[in-house]
């Protein structure tokens, strides 16, 4: 408990002293190094968390400058109405760029970033309204009343407002259920998809957030310098904040601080460094500055944060309230078949890797899907939760078709699932990691999240949470950074999270795969256990034993064919089946 | 427009894109066996060019006393990474011996028969383009070699840092002004009624040869099959006894003499200076892009697309050439993700 | 006993050294980045400043901007509250020295800038009242530009110019002058200062056929449309700024740029000027000086700028002094009163004479007309 109290305290502390005890020139640089990690947050964010790189930050800083200094000059608003539309502005400006640059992966991303960063500096240089490259002064300080803020000392304290609040939205949004999901959209969209979240609007919202947070930093230049030009907002600068994001510790939040406050005051310290060792006779300061940072690299490859922080005491977990339990998931009551695959088949160019397959499932029944390696299992695997889709035939799912639907839609039908690499956010702990399976179970969204207002939601998400890790047996791990678990309770864990959703049908791929024969015994146990709670279960899986004692009804496949379904052991003694799959006398 | 002027801008533009080609190329091979989105591409070819003028200008360039510096610094590291790994004996030092001092040294004693205008040209840009890919493996040693593990986005920010650090040396060697090295092509001649420029012949002709050399090297060789290897797997190749770390080297060093080559070919068009390196490793960049930093014949179509339309948009709209090249690209980077069916990055582990 | 008058005495010592007062001069120039090669010469200059201004010892302090406005008005503040300086002279270039406008007026201190821009020192109200500079403004470079074509004939004029501020400065001055003597400007091409070719933009001029072509440029870069005119058989005069005085520019650019009319500060052709121009004696002086830095190359024009402006201290620095001591407000308001009205001072670029409307002091005198010939400067007379 102390050390979630003085890290944010100490430093909070500090920043109220200092302008009292501090030089001008030291309150101005504190000023530009705060104004820069509030877009370095959103940097965390955006790349640090998300994983998508941008070199357009500063294009943003840049529009939220432009738009404030002709707000208040030309139109001549005041300072805190240009504030809130010049935030809103740019957040419409990102959402039409992000609408358009978001659905390409990766470095399609980057380059696009690039691309328009490089545009808007030349727009806003070639624009005369704007002052073109010679830039636009005369900016009016913000005023309350009689009281101008104008000189570094009255700024700082707008500046640390703002980025005290902002750096409170941020942590709150990472501590909430986006924030769960945020951080599982790195291991691949397939992950959150699979429980529901919107992927596409997720990564949408977070790049407008950051936009406005660039916004919302220019704003803070503008009316700080009082005088504008293009040059502060170039490509050059938006690769210096991807810098400082990265010393810093880029998906932390204190990173983004310490990473703007690093790279800033270095620089300027090797300037009199420099100047008192070499005189005015060369510049070396870039030089020895990206030694540094090359050197940094070196030491601490995720940054400086992660570096400092495994030097401070731990964080003590703290006992979890218990609220009351979610509401169950209210669903369309239906009769009949819980899963139907008809006629199935999906084939990639000439390949065709699932051919005319058809099986039923009924609720309460555990459904085993075996075969070799390469029969087509995982392909049918996907097709049913929506990862692929089919080429030909219907899965019907309480008698609705779901083929053709995104894997989210399905997630929201009923549908939950676990992978057979086993995709947890190792970074959280178990307890997090369970309740981002309840993600269709809450809405609370960006918002309400940022301001805290999630606190009763979160309580019981973490409650329901709390209770399917102790159905699997792992309640007394909660606290436990995932990372850390063996393989084989990792396993348990997904269908923890799998069970969170509260599915209808729930899809586990080779859930056996890496266990002890005491952990298969309690896996059996629990799927026992689920089916007697009328849920229906797809099971892949190779290790026969398991399958044998636990299924219901096994579908054999072969060559991405039905080969043979029945009772085990009808399966067992077909004469195909042995001969194709299980091993024959020859 | 006549066709004359659609002629002579259509052969500028090629030019250059022939030059984003070599830098696209070198982009994508370093990034697909790597992972690094090595910046720091446009520095070789600004260091060689740089380098060749200096010779040409009757000095030693400083280049030499930075790669003798770097090899030292790139030996110094080899020897305690050995020494923690308990391998400090002679069969070990040897190859980084002969590697990052032994190399250096000799091409810092052969130098000097560069120094002048009058000596021969042949001399002067295999001295400059050796200097120049013999930095590559201390470079990779000193900055790459110990975050090899790391993410792709560190890995960038490493590559951003070293940019500085050559940027700023560049800086201090050759000054704030720019330089050209002497045309080894001949005058402007006329085919029919077009004016044909001999560089134009030299750096289209000498790009393909290289881009055939390299398609020989990657599709024949072991080596180039080992990199290749590295590119798909770095674990899988790693298993069956490829060193990665040779492998990134190699590369780097490759990517180097490919950037040299295209020194030594725009220096006698243009004017380099010391920071002229970051804007054409862009354009390359941009043109690997296209390419989606896997394919090659698509990164060097659409290196030749971005050399052109540079050159059509500063006749039509020379204020805004910038901002057309720029945004014209984000409707082809649209096409190409759609076009490639997004595949689903496994994502970056966490620690 | 003897310890306690020991140490009176070096306290009336100490005192003694306090009370000797120094003035401390501010320098900020842009000696990395996209001006680096005028920012470089400035840099150096520092080290042959004179040590004493109008009798008064003088601490310089010098920083690098990068270029970039933001560290410039880190390095002002830097500047002005830790290292109390009386005067800042540079920054080197226009937008740089804008950016600080409300600094230097809120803090009551005069800035002489080393960069070319009119705007920084117009209109005089407000704080540009604390803004000075040394450079010719492009009004006056471009108007005996403007001069030389109209009595040469040009009619039909093309304009290749930088992308930035520096060539948006020339632009709109040469658009005005040619104007108003009747001069058609036919094409306007903008390029960057980091382009490696100009071809588009030289094939775009040169379809409208002009008499003559202006390039906006500073540096080697101006070779790059020069070069691609001349090879396209361009037989037209060409005029370029001042921007392009240094060594390099005439080694690059060989024989593509002779013939070239440059307008350029007295000081770059100081032997040729008559023996009673203001600017003679002054820039034989600051010549000598300069080349005999190691490592600093041939007179540069913007290391003069800097030299200049320390010559105008000298003028202004007795007057102030009887005001208040260096380091307090009262010296430094005398300093900027006793600067505006400083009167025929010769200096490398001229003759100053500083007034509350004209805060850049030259005249006609402070500019010739030159063209290149046989790789060297040559005063057109």
């Amino acid at each position: 408990m102390t050390r979630r109290i003085l890290v944010p305290a100490v430093p909070l502390l500090l920043a109220i002293i200092a302008p009292f005890v501090l030089s001008s020139y030291a309150v101005t640089m504190l000023n530009y190094v705060f104004i820069n990690a509030i877009v370095v947050l959103g940097l965390v964010l955006l790349t640090g968390v998300l994983g998508l790189i941008s070199f357009g930050q500063a294009a943003f800083v840049g529009v939220g400058a432009y738009a404030t200094a002709w707000m208040t000059v030309t139109l001549g608003l005041s300072p805190w109405l240009s504030l809130v539309l010049c935030v809103l502005v740019c957040g419409a400006i990102a959402l039409s760029v992000g609408a358009m640059t978001l659905r390409m992966g990766g470095h399609y991303l980057a380059i696009a970033t690039l691309a328009w960063g490089i545009s808007f500096y030349y727009v806003f240089g070639n624009l005369r309204a704007l002052g073109g490259f010679t830039g636009f002064g005369n900016i009016p300080a913000p005023s309350l009343g009689s009281w101008t803020l104008a000189g570094e000392r009255s700024m700082y304290a707008l500046i640390v407002l703002m980025l005290v609040a902002s750096i409170w939205a941020c942590v709150n949004l990472l501590d909430s259920r986006v924030g769960r999901a945020m951080r599982s959209i790195r291991y691949g969209a397939a992950l959150p998809e699979s429980f529901g979240v919107n992927v596409p609007r997720i990564k949408l919202t977070v790049f407008v957030l950051a936009a406005m947070l660039a916004a919302a930093s220019g704003w803070l230049y503008a009316h700080l310098q009082g005088y504008i030009n293009p040059s502060p907002f170039s490509v050059t600068v938006s690769i210096e904040y991807l810098f400082m994001a990265v010393i810093g510790g880029a998906a932390q939040i204190a990173g983004a601080l310490l990473g703007a406050g690093v790279v800033t005051l270095v620089r300027d310290w090797l300037q009199d460094l420099m100047t008192a060792l070499v005189g005015q006779a060369g510049n070396f300061e870039v030089v020895v500055f990206g030694v540094l940072m090359l050197i940094i690299l070196n030491r601490a490859k995720s940054g400086l944060w992660p570096f400092l922080n495994s030097m401070l005491p731990k964080p003590s977990r703290c006992a979890l309230p218990l609220a009351g339990p979610l509401p169950k998931v209210k669903r369309p009551s239906s009769t009949g078949n819980v899963l139907e695959v008809r006629a199935a088949r999906k084939n990639f160019g000439g390949l065709v890797a699932v051919n005319a397959m058809s099986f039923e499932i009924e609720a309460g029944q555990i459904l085993g899907l075996i075969g070799p390696n390469g029969a087509g299992k995982s392909t049918m695997f996907n097709l049913i939760s929506g990862l692929l889709s089919l080429s030909s035939g219907e899965v019907v799912f309480r008698g609705r078709r779901i083929d053709g639907m995104s894997s989210a839609a399905i997630a929201k039908l009923g549908i939950s699932r676990t992978f057979q690499h086993v995709k947890i956010v190792r970074s959280m702990t178990v307890l997090e990691n369970v309740a981002l399976g309840a993600w269709l179970r809450t809405s609370t969204g960006f918002v309400r999240s940022a301001l805290r207002l999630d606190r009763a939601a979160e309580k019981a998400v973490f409650a329901d949470a709390l209770y399917q890790l102790e159905r699997v047996g792992l309640g007394d791990m909660h606290g436990a950074r995932s990372g850390a678990l063996a393989l084989g309770k990792q396993r348990i864990l997904e269908i923890a999270r799998a069970l969170a959703s509260d599915p209808v049908l729930l899809l586990l791929d080779e859930p056996a795969a890496g266990l002890r024969a005491l952990e298969k015994r309690a896996l059996a146990d629990l799927l026992v256990n689920l089916r007697q709670q009328g849920l229906a279960i797809l099971l892949v899986e190779h290790d026969m034993d398991f399958v044998m004692e636990v299924t219901d009804k096994l579908v054999v496949m072969n060559f991405g064919e039905k080969l043979a379904s029945g009772t085990p052991m009808e399966v067992q003694s077909n004469p195909k089946v042995l001969e194709a799959y299980l091993g024959s006398d020859e | 427009m006549d066709f004359q002027i659609f002629a002579f801008l259509l052969q500028d533009g090629i030019t250059m894109g022939a030059v984003y080609v070599l830098l696209a190329v070198a982009l994508v091979m370093v990034f697909n066996v790597t992972r690094i989105i090595y910046v720091p591409q446009g520095e070789f070819v600004s260091y060689t060019a740089l380098t060749l003028a200096t010779f040409e200008a009757g000095q030693r360039p400083a280049t030499v006393w930075l790669l003798l510096g770097a090899g030292a610094v790139a030996f110094v590291m080899e020897l305690l990474s050995l020494r923690a790994a308990g391998a400090l004996v002679a069969r070990r030092i040897a190859p980084p011996a002969g590697l990052y001092l032994a190399i250096p040294a000799l091409l810092a004693a052969l130098s000097g028969a560069g120094v002048g205008a009058d000596r021969p040209l042949v001399v002067k840009v295999f001295l400059s383009v050796c200097i120049v890919v013999a930095l590559a493996p201390a470079l990779y040693r000193i900055a790459f070699r110990p975050i090899a593990d790391a993410s792709a986005l560190t890995l960038l920010v490493a590559a951003i840092a070293l940019h500085f650090v050559l940027v700023g040396l560049a800086l201090h060697m050759f000054g704030p002004e720019g330089l050209r090295t002497p045309a080894f092509a001949g005058e402007s001649f006329k085919l029919g009624f077009l004016t044909v420029s001999p560089q134009f012949l030299w750096v289209v002709g000498l790009s393909v040869l290289l881009i055939v050399c390299l398609f020989i090297f990657f599709g024949r060789s072991l080596y180039g099959k080992a990199l290749r290897a590295s590119a798909v797997s770095r674990r899988g190749a790693h298993l069956v006894g490829i060193s990665t770390d040779f492998a990134g080297s190699l590369t780097l060093t490759l990517a180097a003499a490919i950037g040299a080559v295209s020194g030594v070919l725009i220096g006698p068009l243009t004017n380099m200076k010391f920071d002229s390196g970051f804007l054409l490793g862009l354009k390359g960049f941009v043109g690997a892009i296209i390419g989606g930093l896997a394919v090659y014949p698509l990164a060097a179509a659409g290196a030749v697309f971005v050399g052109v339309l540079e050159t059509f948009a500063s006749f039509w709209a020379s204020a805004y050439k910038e901002v057309i090249v720029f945004t014209l690209i984000v409707p082809i980077l649209i096409w190409r993700s759609i076009a490639q069916p997004h595949v689903d990055d496994e994502g970056e582990a966490e620690e | 006993m003897k310890f306690l008058s020991l140490a009176a005495a070096a306290a009336i010592a100490l005192c003694g050294v306090a009370a000797h007062s120094q003035i401390n001069v501010g320098v900020i120039y842009s000696a990395t980045g996209p001006v680096a090669a005028a920012g470089i010469a400035e840099q150096r200059t520092i080290a042959i400043l004179p040590k004493t201004l109008g009798g008064q010892k003088v601490n310089y302090v010098g920083l690098d901007d990068g270029g970039d406005t933001t560290a410039t008005v880190k390095a002002a503040r830097k500047l002005i509250s830790e290292d109390k300086i009386d005067v800042l002279l540079g920054p080197t270039s226009s937008a740089n020295s804008i950016a600080i406008l409300s600094m230097l007026a809120q803090t009551e201190t005069p800035m002489i800038s080393l960069a070319g821009s009119a705007s920084i020192v117009e209109p005089v109200e407000g704080p540009r009242k604390w803004a000075f500079k040394t450079p010719q403004s492009e009004t006056l470079m471009a108007s005996i530009v403007v001069e030389h074509m109209a009595k040469s004939g040009v009619k039909q004029l093309g304009v290749i110019a930088f992308n930035d501020a520096y060539g948006e400065g020339w632009l709109k001055e040469i658009t005005r002058l040619s104007e108003q003597k009747g001069i058609k400007i036919v094409a306007v091409e903008r390029y960057e200062r980091s382009d490696s070719s100009a071809t588009g933009q030289v094939l775009k001029v040169l379809a409208t056929n002009p008499d003559a072509v202006f390039i906006g440029a500073a540096g080697t870069p101006g070779v790059i449309p020069q070069a691609a005119l001349v090879e396209r058989g361009f037989k037209g005069k060409i005029y370029q700024t001042h921007g392009i005085a240094n060594d390099e520019f005439l080694k690059l650019g060989g024989k593509a740029v002779e013939g070239t009319f440059v307008p350029l500060a007295p000081m770059l052709v100081a032997e040729d000027l008559p023996p009673n121009h203001p600017a003679k004696k002054p820039s034989m002086e600051f010549i000598s000086k300069f080349e005999a830095i190691p490592g600093a190359g041939a007179r540069s024009p913007f290391a003069a700028y800097l030299w200049d402006a320390a010559i105008i201290l000298d003028h202004a620095v007795p007057a102030a002094i009887k005001a208040g001591k260096p380091g307090t407000p009262e010296f430094r308001r005398a300093l900027r009163d006793s600067i505006e009205s400083v009167k025929d001072v010769p200096a490398s670029n001229g003759s100053y004479t500083m007034s509350p409307t004209n805060h850049n002091g030259l005249d006609e005198r402070g500019r010739v007309m030159t063209q290149i010939r046989d790789g060297k400067w040559k005063l057109v007379k």
